[in-house]
């Protein structure tokens, strides 16, 4: 007598899709972008003691600056990446010139509306932004692309790659430029954490009246640390613009923020080295999860799709019970600084 | 006693909260090269107008100056700038951070605060950062904290956290240091070995020293000016023993009788 596994394992999981590379390239493309994001949240929460709910937007001005200067001024691709980098800066510092006087709680509160202000924002002003239609580069006007300088470097890339591996992955190239830039953002922070410019950082985090006390003016360094997050987040927009082909306000919703959040968490505070392994272990959870076969009924697509995020949501609940800490995070500096 | 002019001068200061005046025209000066005490009941307003006088809290009304600039309403990092700095009535303790780096962040004008110089000249951070250490280890000694160096600010005691909080503050060079309540919550050899420090201090830096106190045997003996505030109010201002006979202070503060002074505290409660 023969049994079919499936009816005798409610859960099982389907190995074809889970052997595709294409789709593990994609979550590598996922996971590195919220990495660059969550380095930027780390400079601010887990080093600087403010806490910043307002990462979507930050990639939301980066990424359309990139494409509304490419698309509207008519300029390069290659120059539009440091303007749009210097838009989103400064709009990082005009955003905390008001809003970081206040207590840290209510900075949240500000930095969450501030991101929400953004997206409508972008949903509204059809004539620069395209609303809810978006920018997108469409395979047959490729004209009107913000992404064409970007598809030929990844073209040449991939030609390149086509001597040790016959059909590479489209994303592959998009893969490879996202964790260098992991790679050396991380290596920028952690050097940046142990000069003084860092160390000011720090104090803030601990106790920002002793700060000032000791002659540092910590609304200046705190607008430096939204300003790197700016400029990180930015980045971050430019790879989910260039990994989508198309630019859409839902890209940036809150959610966007609290999954970089979540990658943070995960990782750990206060400490850069785990940002990228915490960005890799949440999008495999959060992916992975998808390959978890359950009997429909009573398990539909939708279903499954909310169960995923549920599981994700348990996850993290069992890490701040078992680890509060993170993987990485620094336990004695977080026990102490209570 | 090198007694000059005034290093800061304090007129006519108001602060209100809300319908409380918590200080209420203050007017004081503190002689350069002293060790002067401000003491007063509870709820005279002592730490409130350190917290005008430091920037920390915007005054509503009146003047201060000191070293000759007026500095009335500035922001406390440009008052420590200037060499005005201070300690708080609860350790600030940078907890997480190891003893070391809380010394070594109080030294002034570092060029490797600012991002540029981090960028275009990282050897003189590093040669400047070298320098800093040194002395930050040199104080350190003096206050007998040298093992603890690499220690968390936060695993030390309540006493050897006012140590490193004064130290840390000598790190900022200052002229005039704010103490609020430096001898709370110590025990008495480290209060004496402190007291020490302060008197040492003032004689080899030049160090002027102002502090908010409840101890009237630390007071009497060790400051050489006292000033007396009242209901927001300086009520009193002079040597130790001008200020035990003052019949003001005496009803204001001691309560009862002069002779009482060393437990003034108790006998009004």
């Amino acid at each position: 007598m023969t049994l079919d596994p499936a009816t005798l394992m409610p859960v099982g999981v389907s190995f074809e899709a889970i052997t595709d590379i294409d789709f593990w390239i994609s979550v590598g493309v996922l996971a590195g972008i919220y990495a660059i994001v969550a380095l930027g949240l780390q400079v601010n929460t887990g080093f600087t003691g403010i806490v910043n709910f307002g990462a979507a937007a930050f990639m939301a001005v980066g990424a359309y600056s990139m494409a509304i200067l490419v698309l509207e001024v008519g300029i390069s691709f290659w120059l539009s990446l440091p303007l749009a980098m210097l838009i989103t800066m400064l709009f990082g510092a005009l955003v905390g010139l008001p809003s970081l006087r206040l207590r840290a709680d209510y900075f949240a509160i500000a930095t969450i509306a501030m991101a929400e202000m953004v997206r409508l924002f972008a949903q509204n002003a059809r004539g620069l932004t395209g609303g809810n239609q978006g920018l997108f580069c469409a395979d047959d006007d490729p004209s009107n692309c913000y992404a064409n300088s970007w598809r030929d470097v990844s073209d040449s890339i991939n030609g390149f790659v086509e001597n040790f591996w016959s059909d590479p992955s489209s994303l592959f190239p998009l893969l490879l430029v996202i964790w260098v830039t992991v790679g050396i953002a991380t290596i920028a922070l952690v050097y940046l954490q142990k000069t003084p410019w860092g160390r000011v950082l720090r104090a803030i985090r601990e106790d920002e009246d002793a700060a000032r006390a000791l002659g540092k003016n910590t609304l200046l360094f705190k607008l430096q640390s939204l300003a790197i997050s700016a400029l990180l987040g930015a980045i971050g927009g430019f790879f989910l613009a260039l990994n989508l082909a198309t630019l859409h306000p839902i890209d940036f919703e809150p959610l966007i923020t609290f999954f970089a959040f979540s990658v943070l968490v995960l990782g750990g505070l206060a400490n850069y080295k785990g940002v990228a392994v915490g960005a890799v272990l949440f999008w495999f959870v959060i992916e992975g999860t998808r390959f978890i076969d359950l009997p429909d009924p009573p398990f539909t697509e939708t279903r499954i799709a909310a169960l995923r995020l549920a599981i994700t949501g348990l996850l993290l609940i069992g890490l701040m019970a078992f680890r509060p800490q993170g993987l990485f995070g620094n336990r004695q500096e977080m026990v102490l600084g209570e | 006693m090198n007694d000059s002019g005034p290093l800061l001068e304090v007129e006519e200061v108001v602060k209100r909260f809300g319908g409380i005046r918590a200080v209420d025209g203050a007017t004081m000066n503190v002689r350069d090269g002293s060790i002067t005490a401000l003491i007063g009941p509870n709820g005279a307003g002592k730490t409130t107008l350190f917290n005008v006088v430091t920037g920390f809290y915007r005054g509503d009304r009146g003047s201060v100056r000191f070293d000759g600039d007026r500095v009335f309403g500035e922001p406390p990092y440009e008052l420590a700038r200037k060499g005005m700095v201070r300690t708080f009535q609860i350790t600030k303790a940078l907890a997480a951070m190891p003893v070391i780096d809380n010394m070594m962040l109080a030294a002034p004008n570092q060029p490797g605060e600012l991002f540029r110089n981090l960028i275009f000249m990282p050897r003189g951070v590093r040669a400047h950062e070298k320098q800093v250490r040194k002395q930050a280890m040199e104080l350190l000694q003096l206050f007998n904290l040298t093992d603890l160096a690499d220690d968390y600010a936060g695993t030390l005691s309540g006493g050897q956290r006012k140590l490193l909080e004064l130290a840390r503050a000598l790190m900022a060079e200052p002229k005039l240091l704010l103490l609020d309540e430096p001898m709370a919550g110590i025990n008495p050899t480290l209060g004496a070995r402190l007291l020490d420090h302060m008197q040492r201090l003032r004689r080899e830096s030049g160090v002027t020293f102002l502090f908010i106190e409840h101890d009237m045997e630390v007071v009497m003996n060790h400051s050489d000016r006292v000033i007396v505030m009242a209901e927001g109010r300086v009520i009193a201002e002079g040597d130790p023993q001008e200020v035990r006979r003052d019949q003001r202070v005496i009803d204001a503060y001691l309560g009862g009788t002069a002779t009482d002074t060393a437990h003034g505290e108790e006998v009004t409660q």
